[in-house]
């Protein structure tokens, strides 16, 4: 027994993490907890913007028998969906005071970090340039819009929102007239600022991310925070959401993990990388290009509530796509 | 094939003549245990080995040698390699298979070329190598299938000599399928006659000669 | 162990490895909220969309193997037999696309193609504009498909053509030219090679979304991969990729039908003798330019731009720094998966070839559908099987990762083994069998030496199929031991491009590196015949 023990605490600490953040900004993070902490991180990395199959999938398949300690979700839909499954467990981390309620599981079961917004990206040789989404359904900007598919991402998640807020029957009026308009759809978010970016289209609704990194690789774009406007409906915040994974095989390092995620220092990160993610606890340090949290009209959700209304809608998104 | 019986002797050389397709060829392969008997047996030095549609005991273990039409010469392996090959499978040690190898390139008068490959050989060389490969093995009996066929007839005659002069002096079991007369009846002290799957006749070569001659009168 | 315990064992492994896994799958299909039912297969009749679907995924199928094979079957002859200059270039230059992601060679295209590309800034906007609506269609993924999947006629012609019996085509060259003797001689004696070649192509080219998926025309497997993806409905998705399997049977049918006919003994090549070369003559110089061209405008020019972009000091040393060990891993991967895939695949090519055992048909049958099968269906199938307390030392291991090769890849090794056995008269074998060598020594020292030439270019096949794998890699890999295409592919969203194009450059080397090193073995080796 003793033995067994000593053998046990021995071997190094490690953590299983799966992440849909990208890679290119998860990975440095997680490179950073590894220093800092001495645990090993084993990561399984998704990517939102190439739609692979990947770790949503592989959580649930492996539901019998846990692999992962951590799932590090790059919105909280998922993470929500895994408590409806009942793969996740509730853990409040003490770093994840400060965080608002709003970007909170109240259960415990995931908890939110730095956020993108769901932004325009508007080609600079537009004449004239849309504020809103309603762009979309304007003759002004007929056959100009592009957005990702409604059956993926973030793009699925900010349509449900835009249901729970407004409504079933003004949001699909709206999707209708959309399509009446000339809408393409573009295969990711990323896609879509790129074909902005290279004139194929006048504007697309996207995560901040993609218009920021274009804007930074001196693209011919610019970023949007739609609906601002007095009686506009806001801009639709996607929060990273982290979770602890029911029976994981290391429960203690992924609660170490979670703590770091949450940290002010983790945002910061998130905030100065190309991501450019807008931090949820106040008063943390961001680049000139980015708003603060608090001064951004931002579109009232429940996340829970916008995870039921997703998977009701797909059937009508999928006609609405012609899948 | 069908109502085929035949009885070989131990250490006589029978050749079976008959036209392409009249089924010799499946003879020696049934012999062989390619192929199994749909009806009947056969037997080897007093064991069945192939009944009723089954292979009671596998070509590997029948002890039998065999030159094919084409030879089959492996490619790959050198002439002494082509007849070591054998004599490893059958866990010959090492001393006793080089001895052995060496006698009987001796024999067919090809231990200069024991390190070639089948490709620089001539026709006639490959037969020789052919023959060893087979013999090498000490054979319960040794099959042949038209292996001169491809040959000029100056070779041919000489090899004919040979494979008989082979046979005087190391005294195996011979089954040689042709269809050509002569070699037939040079080879064989008896002969059978094949056609349509059928025994035709068969007796000693003289006999034989004899039947067809009166045929022709 | 004797030959039929072998053989059985080989079919068992694969049923086991690939077989249950999709059984699985299956089962998830049929139940429908905790009860058995159909309802998963009817979804998919119902809307009128599908066949839609269905016949955009057999336009594109169809073109890219008709055109694959049409320019490969030439090339692979004419690089594989006549005194072309810079052959071996050109081996490697076609190459290329192959170990690739095809959805990085639309990437590149669309640099060219589009609206903002290289034909729209030097052709003017009216042409540019043409060109990327017939991009972004049907036209542009048959462009992309038979780039990526035209060196596998090609590759299987070169080394078909090379074992053909001289024999046969002097016979016909004292009566006509090399074209006609190449038109009715050599190409008919080489057509189940050709067929092969056609059926792998047209079947990798049903399974492709990516591509389709990018260039926004819509294909059936998207159908599979948007059950998995936006519903994570495994059942939905499994039911999804039955057409996948109908169509498998269908042509496995076909080509059962086609080359019933085609049974007869070739006459291969002697040993030690090169196959004659064919000189080209005055056509020479019209021939070099004419493939030259195709080589431009398949690979040069959309791989270029990738080039291009990765020429910026340091990116490398960036690159090998976030994906040396995924590299040395896939490498280590793809060298193993291979190697069991000539083992397995090898085993299951005798059996179909020689036709062993009464199941022989079965084994065929099991190894295409799993080749068909999409690679997620297959991966999640595996994760659900070998994910057990029990078996941890498969699942948190590489091993699924070749348990995943093995499922998915067996057909090429066994198809490749099959065309390669034919070529060997069975007397070599049965020659054997009388000097009293059990079946085992005949494997090792007669058959599979005088198959050498086709093993290796099946372990090549295979080592490029298993260094490019994504869809089942992806859903299988342990935790922290991804693989270069996994992470090419991860790193890919958000990353600067000059990262990613150095990415892909580095797993394209990764791919012609070894190939150009076995190339150089087999020309020193005279084509892999001459001195063993």
């Amino acid at each position: 027994m003793l033995a067994a023990a000593a053998c046990r605490s021995s071997r190094p600490a490690t953590v299983v993490a799966y992440v849909s953040e990208d890679q290119v900004f998860s990975e440095p993070i997680l490179k950073d907890f590894e220093k800092q902490t001495g645990i090993a991180v084993k990561a399984v990395f998704d990517t939102e913007e190439a739609k692979s199959t990947g770790v949503m999938n592989r959580l649930l398949a492996e539901k019998g028998n846990p692999q992962a300690d951590v799932y590090w979700a790059n919105e909280p839909v998922r993470a929500e969906l895994l408590k409806q499954q009942g793969l996740s467990s509730p853990y409040r981390s003490p770093n994840a005071e400060g965080i608002p309620a709003t970007f909170q599981d109240p259960d415990g079961h995931w908890t939110g970090f730095s956020a993108r917004a769901r932004v325009l990206i508007v080609n600079k040789g537009l004449a004239a340039k849309p504020d809103s989404i309603l762009a979309y359904t304007d003759p002004r900007w007929k056959g100009k819009g592009v957005i990702a598919n409604l059956l993926f991402g973030t793009t699925t998640a900010a349509t449900a929102a835009l249901f729970t807020t407004w409504g079933d029957e003004r949001t699909k009026a709206f999707l209708e007239a959309m399509k009446k308009n000339g809408v393409k759809i573009s295969t990711s978010n990323g896609e879509s600022a790129d074909l902005v970016a290279s004139g194929e289209f006048g504007f697309a609704l996207a995560d901040s991310d993609d218009a920021v990194s274009r804007t930074r690789q001196g693209k011919p774009v610019e970023m949007v925070y739609p609906d601002q406007q007095e009686g506009g409906v806001g801009s639709f915040i996607v929060p990273n959401a982290v979770v602890l994974i029911k029976g994981g095989p290391n429960p203690e390092s992924a609660r170490r993990l979670i703590d770091y995620l949450l940290s002010k220092e983790t945002e910061r990160k998130l905030a100065f990388a190309d991501c450019a993610q807008i931090p949820l606890h106040a008063g943390v340090e961001t680049p000139p290009d980015l708003k603060r949290i608090e001064n951004l009209k931002t579109m009232p959700v429940n996340y829970a509530e916008v995870a039921r209304k997703m998977q009701e809608i797909q059937p009508f998104l999928k006609t609405w796509v012609g899948y | 094939m069908v109502d085929f019986s035949l009885a070989v002797e131990k250490g006589e050389r029978l050749t079976i003549l008959g036209h392409s397709g009249c089924g010799k060829t499946t003879v020696l392969r049934l012999l062989a245990g390619f192929v199994a008997p749909d009806a009947g047996t056969i037997v080897l030095h007093g064991e069945r080995v192939s009944a009723e549609g089954k292979i009671l005991k596998d070509p590997e273990e029948r002890n039998l040698g065999m030159v094919f039409q084409d030879l089959a010469l492996w490619p790959h392996l050198t002439v002494s390699s082509n007849l070591e090959f054998g004599l490893r499978a059958r866990g010959v040690p090492r001393r006793e298979r080089e001895e052995r190898v060496r006698g009987m390139l001796q024999l067919v008068q090809m231990e200069d070329r024991a390190r070639a490959r089948p490709a620089e050989l001539s026709g006639g060389e490959q037969q020789r190598v052919a023959l060893a490969r087979a013999l090498v093995l000490e054979p319960l009996a040794l099959l042949m299938d038209e292996p001169l066929s491809s040959l000029n007839l100056e070779l041919n005659l000489r090899l004919r000599r040979e494979i008989v002069r082979l046979q005087e002096e190391l005294g195996f079991t011979l089954l040689y399928v042709t269809h050509s007369r002569e070699e037939a009846f040079e080879i064989g002290t008896r002969v059978l006659v094949m056609e349509q799957g059928r025994v035709e006749r068969i007796g000693s070569a003289a006999e034989i000669r004899a039947g067809i001659k009166e045929l022709r009168n | 162990m004797g030959r039929r315990a072998t053989l059985t064992l080989a079919v068992l492994v694969l049923a086991a490895v690939g077989l249950l896994p999709l059984a699985g799958m299956l089962g998830r299909s049929l139940v429908v909220e905790g009860r058995l039912s159909l309802a998963s297969y009817e979804g998919l009749l119902a809307s009128g969309r599908q066949w839609t679907l269905v016949r955009h995924s057999f336009a594109l199928a169809a073109w890219t193997t008709i055109l694959a094979t049409a320019a490969g079957l030439p090339l692979g002859i004419l690089l594989g037999r006549t005194d072309l200059p810079l052959r071996h270039v050109f081996v490697l230059l076609f190459s290329i696309p192959l170990a690739a992601p095809p959805y990085v060679t639309a990437v590149s295209w669309l640099a060219i193609l589009g609206r903002q590309g290289l034909l729209a800034t030097s052709l003017g906007p009216a042409v540019a504009g043409w060109t990327a609506t017939q991009f972004f269609g049907l036209p542009g993924c048959a462009l992309v498909l038979v780039a990526t999947f035209l060196p596998i006629p090609m590759l299987l012609a070169m080394v078909h053509s090379r074992t053909v019996n001289p024999r046969l085509e002097e016979a016909g060259r004292l009566v006509t030219g090399w074209t006609e003797v190449l038109r009715r001689i050599t190409v008919p004696l080489i057509l189940p090679g050709v067929l092969l070649a056609a059926t792998l192509v047209f079947l990798l080219s049903l399974g492709e979304f990516g591509v389709p998926m990018y260039l926004r025309y819509d294909v059936f497997p998207v159908e599979s991969f948007t059950q998995f993806s936006a519903f994570l409905n495994f059942g939905a998705a499994t039911a999804a990729a039955a057409p996948l399997a109908v169509v498998t049977f269908v042509l496995l049918g076909l080509e059962w039908g086609l080359l019933r006919r085609e049974i007869r003994h070739i006459q291969p090549r002697p040993e030690g003798e090169a196959p004659p070369q064919i000189a080209l003559g005055k056509a020479r110089r019209p021939v070099f330019c004419a493939v030259t061209a195709l080589g431009v405008l398949l690979v040069v020019l959309p791989f270029a731009a990738l080039f291009i972009q990765s020429a910026s000091p340091g990116v490398y040393l960036e690159a090998l720094t976030r994906a040396a060990d995924s590299l040395l891993r896939s490498l280590t991967y793809a060298a193993l998966g291979a190697s069991l895939l000539v083992l397995l695949g090898g085993l299951l090519g005798y059996l179909i070839h020689t036709r062993a055992l009464p199941f022989w048909r079965g084994a065929d049958l099991m190894t295409l559908l799993l080749f068909a099968m999409p690679g997620s269906v297959l991966g999640i199938g595996l994760v659900s099987l070998w994910n057990r307390p029990g078996t941890s030392f498969i699942y948190a291991t590489p091993v699924i990762i070749l348990l995943g090769y093995l499922a998915q890849y067996t057909a090429l090794t066994s198809r490749i083994t099959v065309g390669a056995l034919a070529q060997i008269p069975a007397a070599m074998e049965e020659a054997a069998q009388v000097a009293g060598a059990g079946w085992w020594r005949r494997m090792v020292w007669i058959v599979a030496p005088l198959a050498r030439q086709g093993l290796m270019a099946a372990w090549l096949v295979a080592f490029i199929f298993c260094l490019r794998d994504l869809g089942i890699s992806m859903l299988v890999y342990p935790p922290g031991r991804d693989t270069l295409p996994v992470r090419t592919f991860t790193l890919m969203a958000n990353s600067p491009a000059h990262l990613i194009a150095a990415l892909c450059v580095i797993l394209i080397a990764a791919t012609l590196v070894p190939l150009g090193l076995l190339g150089m073995i087999w020309k020193r080796s005279g084509g892999f015949r001459g001195s063993a």
